[in-house]
């Protein structure tokens, strides 16, 4: 017996101690870890746009970024989407059923700094839908203008992979023609699957138009040359952009040993842009009949 | 219990005659799924020889006060704290590095190698000791995973610390995990014979 109560007692004081140990790193860390997640995340957005190796972010570009919100209860499902008016002015909820037409409009007031952290927006979200609906976040969008116009869109996604998912961010102009892939997260296998991050692999979806992308396939073909020089960046901009033109319309090449993940890419590059397109629409159409002021 | 080794001793049976992956065999499990560049092994190489020291110093400090009935659980916990300490400082103060030792530094807490050190070594030796004993194994793991990789790499892509160096990919089939096995048991044999080689050579048994 008094076995068992030393047993108790010293397992549970270890356990004590080592959780104060976890516990104050985490506190001491918490913030620096944030603070890098986030300068990650800026880092990838410029990247995307064009402006590698800190090159100089010109003072009109600004993002806007748009919430999607899965809003159900009762016995309808809905979208909500949270857009921004401008910085520092609040944002607008926006309520739009299945069928594209609008159940709903309401201003929110919520500081920028508010809507970055989920717990706070969640809770506005769920006030601005209105008792009895639950909410749930779906993602968000990043619309990029300069000087007033739309120049991108940046879209995050998720999509299965050949082992787990694969997480992405897309850059699109206007016009849904890819400018850049960035596969944030994955697990594919290194050598095979995990060749996606790859310039080589993620570099052909760049200039891919959206009528082309709409029916992207996967070729088990090797990569010509000189189109892979230029996708691995070895020759001059104006040379690989006319082997971009030149590719814009053709399949995507797999890579060697990993033709499923190659295609899991395809098919979620193309099925994030395409539903996006078709969400836009009707978000833009609401917008304007609503004459609601957004910042983009 | 007196030890009558040396700290330089104790580093080279970690990385000679104890070596973790090719003596002991432990730690497979890493050795065959990681070990496909040499840069991989390197970084959980690393990641395996900083828990091995912090883990070997705490458990040897406290070695008095831990109860005999309840030291694996104990060991555990040591490690599980310091692989946490270690994932949480690397992330918030070197990301650039947590970037590509993120995934490697979760694994450890599983790994046999540093729990058996502890049950062996740290649990019985003095801390300077266990110090010298956890960096030896701790560097005999990472230069055995970066042997390994070498070799995978090197076949498998064609490659060495990611530059091209073949120009082309000779057997794609040492990137899979299931040649992990055959490198490793090619290269224990491999280091086995030229132990006996070099015993025969020198007249010993």
């Amino acid at each position: 017996m008094k076995n068992i109560i030393t047993i108790v007692i010293r397992l549970t004081v270890s356990c004590l101690l080592a959780a104060s140990i976890m516990g104050l790193c985490f506190i001491f860390t918490s913030n620096a870890k944030k603070h890098n997640e986030h300068v990650q995340e800026q880092r990838v957005i410029y990247d995307l746009l064009g402006y590698k190796n800190g090159a100089k972010i010109p003072d009109s570009l600004a993002l806007h970024e748009v919430y999607r919100y899965v809003i159900s209860g009762g016995d309808r499902q809905s979208i909500g989407y949270l857009v921004p008016q401008g910085h520092g002015k609040g944002f607008f909820f926006v309520n739009i059923d299945l069928n594209g037409g609008l159940l709903a409009s309401k201003t929110v007031a919520l500081g920028d700094t508010e809507a970055l952290d989920p717990k706070t927006r969640d809770k506005a979200i769920e006030q601005a839908a209105g008792p009895g609906y639950t909410v749930k976040f779906a993602d968000q969008t990043i619309v990029v203008t300069n000087n007033g116009k739309r120049i991108a869109y940046l879209l995050g996604g998720k999509f299965q992979g050949f082992k787990t998912f694969v997480n992405v961010m897309l850059a699109v102009d206007p016009e849904f023609t890819i400018l850049g892939l960035a596969v944030l997260e994955h697990e594919e296998d290194p050598g095979l699957g995990a060749e996606i991050v790859q310039d080589y692999f993620k570099n052909q979806f760049k200039g891919k138009a959206f009528e082309a992308l709409k029916t992207i396939e996967v070729v088990k073909a090797p990569i010509p040359t000189e189109y892979l020089e230029a996708l691995n960046g070895r020759v001059s901009e104006e040379a690989s952009g006319k082997l971009r033109e030149q590719y814009k319309d053709k399949a995507i090449y797999a890579l060697t040993g990993a033709t499923i993940s190659s295609k899991a890419v395809a098919e979620g590059v193309k099925g994030i842009v395409t539903k996006f397109a078709y969400r836009l629409n009707v978000l833009d159409k609401i917008l304007q009949e609503q004459q609601l002021a957004v910042s983009f | 219990m007196a030890n009558d080794k040396s700290s330089m001793q104790l580093i080279t049976r970690g990385i000679l005659s104890e070596n973790p992956i090719f003596k002991l065999a432990l730690s497979m499990c890493p050795a065959v799924g990681i070990s496909t560049t040499v840069m991989n092994g390197f970084m959980l190489g690393i990641a395996v020889l900083f828990v091995q020291v912090f883990s070997s110093v705490t458990i040897s400090t406290f070695k008095n006060v831990i109860h005999p009935r309840i030291r694996i659980p104990t060991y555990t916990l040591t490690i599980a704290t310091w692989v946490t300490v270690i994932d949480l400082v690397l992330a918030a103060y070197l990301p650039e590095a947590y970037a590509k030792m993120g995934i490697f530094v979760k694994l450890i807490v599983a790994f046999a190698i540093i729990t058996m050190r502890l049950e062996m070594f740290a649990c019985k030796e003095p801390v300077k000791d266990s110090f010298w004993d956890g960096l030896g194994m701790g560097l005999g793991f990472m230069i055995g995973m970066m042997v390994i990789g070498f070799v995978r790499e090197l076949l498998g892509s064609g490659a060495i610390f990611g530059f091209d160096v073949l120009g082309f990919k000779p057997l794609l089939f040492f990137i899979l995990p299931s040649a992990g096995f055959f490198v490793v048991g090619l290269m224990m044999a491999f280091f086995n014979w030229i132990e006996v080689y070099y015993k025969r050579s020198k007249g010993l048994k």
